[in-house]
């Protein structure tokens, strides 16, 4: 075997590898809850919010896509089977304009939680806010009459809020660099 | 810094890749553009892949003065912008001192880039470096593996594309597979006849006899690239043609080179003036093969030559020859017919078929004497033909003759002559209905079904593939 063809097979090996173990992960956008050092990039799209959003364990039927974090916030897709083509919409941002909007049940402690309804039928739409100190995240919604009470609690339940503080920790101990601010 | 590190922006890389595409299309480079679809769009989602691997957070510690999106490992712009310069350089630029000027601007251009990303602080060094090793490396490699330069060269000096460079080391290969292989003393090899070639690289090779006199031998060199090239075209045959015709595909490059020596050999046994075989040569196993004939020196394309009636006669009793042979030439055009001293002599004998249909023997007569009237008038073909064939067989010629069984050099060469050539021998021979060549049989049916879904799904997947590759 010549040097060359012997660097062109260890490149295309190589590149096969990175292919097929890259793949494997295709699917999975969204930062899970228990994955902080890549919460972190969540964080720094909106520098001063006290939480991020994160992914528990999806409920079967659902999954992501869309993962977009930026300077200007974050924002990703949770489709479920149950409800095709009309995906729920997550959105980190600085501030939501939450008038009109009625209270519910807090999500967790220092935030303050909001549904307005557009529709109830024939299709259940609206948003949904979790407003903290330095942010807030929007869902909204748009599902079929009939499954939005299962489809409401399951996708409630699978993003979860990550305190900013203990995410400072986690990277300050892992990886020895200070989250700012 | 904020206007350079805009400057790579999606859409100015888009803007690349898109060019890169129109200019493969203009210049009908079709395999750079396959190759080109692959690599780029396929190291896209690679960085996709890698990135849900490794990414992580923007640098910390420092303020962030630019705009970002995504995760920092790897660089995305730095990655797609590299990515694009790679693919505009290995497809649109020719190799040597044009390509290694492009190598330096492109490094300049991406230095500046990076430079720009770092002092904005939406990189960190390594999140380059990773981007980099994708974006140039990697899809050099694969440029490499795909068209690589011996065998595609990109170059804007006309000529067809499956024309192989006989320079290098192919070119010592070729001197040292014929002497080693046929015994000839080969003094130098130059490319011969390239326009009117498409199957393969013609070469004209200058030897030395054992007796120190000079001749000259005729080659052709015959490629995977041929072979690919010849599947293509017997598929488009099949298609069109359906089932007259036998059009099986080669297996291997060396099949095609064994087919065109055993054709060669037979006609020559047959008596019909063909080049003399002088056997042929392996150059690389497997990949490349040169057929080495008789180089008809002072032989004229018939288009070129003086024709009279004895070049007339000549003419016809040769189909009349390879009638009674049972073989027919199936590519029979002013460039594959010399004249030589008053005699025709035939030339690229690759197509030719053994035993073949009378539909395909009936095309070869219709073409040749279409090729003589060029060069006359059909009626006075149409007289001499009758002193060799029948009229019957001058009709049945002319029936089967249709727009697509005709060469395009020879169609061409009709139309520039502005007579209606085909027309007229129909009027001179006895009226015959005209024989349908669009027969169906399940074969043709599902090849050209598969063609047509084949170019579906391309088409499709290609727009899935673009939007995924961010190419749209």
């Amino acid at each position: 075997m010549t040097p060359r063809r012997g660097v062109v097979l260890a490149t295309v090996l190589l590149a096969a590898g990175t292919v097929l173990t890259g793949c494997a992960a295709v699917g999975d956008t969204v930062p899970g809850c228990g994955d902080p050092l890549r919460l972190a990039i969540i964080a720094q799209s909106v520098p001063g919010a006290s939480y991020v959003p994160c992914l528990h364990d999806l409920p079967p039927g659902w999954s992501t896509s869309g993962f977009d974090p930026s300077q200007d916030g974050t924002g990703f897709l949770l489709n479920s089977d149950r409800s095709p083509g009309r995906p729920v919409t997550v959105r980190l941002t600085v501030a939501c304009n939450t008038g009109n909007a009625s209270p519910s049940p807090s999500r967790g402690p220092g935030v303050l939680t909001y549904t307005r309804l557009y529709s109830i039928a024939p299709r259940f739409a609206g948003t949904l806010y979790d407003v903290f100190s330095g942010g807030c995240v929007r869902y909204e919604f748009d599902f079929a009459d009939g499954s939005q009470v299962a489809l409401m609690e399951q996708f409630e339940q699978a993003v979860g809020l990550y305190p900013r503080q203990q995410l400072r920790l986690v990277l300050k101990r892992e990886l020895g660099v200070e989250l700012s601010p | 810094m904020l206007e350079v590190d805009a400057l790579a922006s999606p859409w100015t890389v888009r803007l690349m890749a898109w060019g890169t595409i129109a200019v493969l299309v203009a210049f009908h480079r079709f395999r750079h553009l396959a190759a080109y679809l692959v690599i780029v769009p396929g190291a896209t989602l690679l960085l996709s892949a890698v990135t849900q691997e490794i990414g992580r957070m923007r640098p910390v510690g420092v303020t962030v003065l630019g705009p970002w999106q995504g995760y920092a490992q790897p660089s995305r712009p730095v990655a797609t912008l590299t990515l694009a310069l790679t693919g505009v350089l290995y497809t649109l630029v020719p190799a040597g001192r044009w390509r290694n000027r492009g190598r330096w601007v492109a490094a300049v251009v991406i230095g500046v880039f990076c430079a720009a990303r770092l002092y904005l602080a939406v990189d960190h060094p390594t999140d380059q470096v990773t981007a980099l090793i994708l974006g140039w490396p990697l899809a050099v490699v694969g440029f490499w593996l795909a068209v690589p330069h011996d065998v595609f060269p990109v170059s804007y000096r006309g000529g067809r594309q499956a024309h192989l460079d006989i320079g290098g080391r192919r070119g010592e290969a070729i001197v040292t597979a014929l002497d080693h292989q046929l015994g000839l003393a080969v003094t130098g090899v130059e490319p011969f006849g390239l326009e009117a070639s498409a199957g393969s690289t013609p070469l004209r090779i200058h030897v030395r006899e054992p007796d120190g006199a000079k001749s000259a031998l005729f080659g052709k060199l015959y490629a995977l690239s041929h072979l690919r090239s010849d599947r293509w075209y017997k598929l488009a045959r099949t298609v069109i043609y359906g089932r007259l015709e036998d059009e099986k595909p080669f297996s291997t490059v060396r099949r095609l080179a064994e087919y065109e020596d055993h054709l060669l050999r037979l006609m020559r046994d047959a008596g019909l003036p063909t080049p003399y075989p002088h056997g042929f040569a392996e150059i690389t196993p497997e990949r490349e093969y040169l057929v080495v004939m008789e180089f008809f020196d002072g032989g004229q394309e018939m288009r070129r030559a003086h024709v009279d009636d004895r070049v007339i006669d000549d003419a016809l009793r040769v189909v009349r020859r390879m009638w009674d042979a049972g073989v027919a030439h199936r590519d029979l055009k002013p460039s594959n017919i010399l004249v030589r001293d008053g005699k025709v002599l035939l030339i690229d004998v690759a197509f030719a078929a053994v035993r073949p249909t009378p539909w395909r023997q009936a095309v070869d007569l219709a073409n040749m004497m279409l090729t003589l009237a060029l060069a006359s008038t059909p009626e006075h073909v149409y007289e001499r033909a009758l002193t060799v064939f029948a009229a019957d067989d001058v009709a049945e010629a002319f029936a089967a003759c249709r727009s697509i069984t005709i060469p395009s050099q020879l169609r061409s060469l009709m139309r520039a002559d502005g007579r209606h050539l085909t027309g007229r021998f129909r009027q001179l021979a006895p009226a015959r209905r005209p024989v349908p060549i669009q027969l169906w049989d399940i074969r043709r049916a599902a090849a050209t079904a598969a063609l047509v879904a084949a170019l579906a799904a391309a088409v499709i997947l290609s727009g899935i593939y673009l939007k995924v590759a961010g190419l749209l």
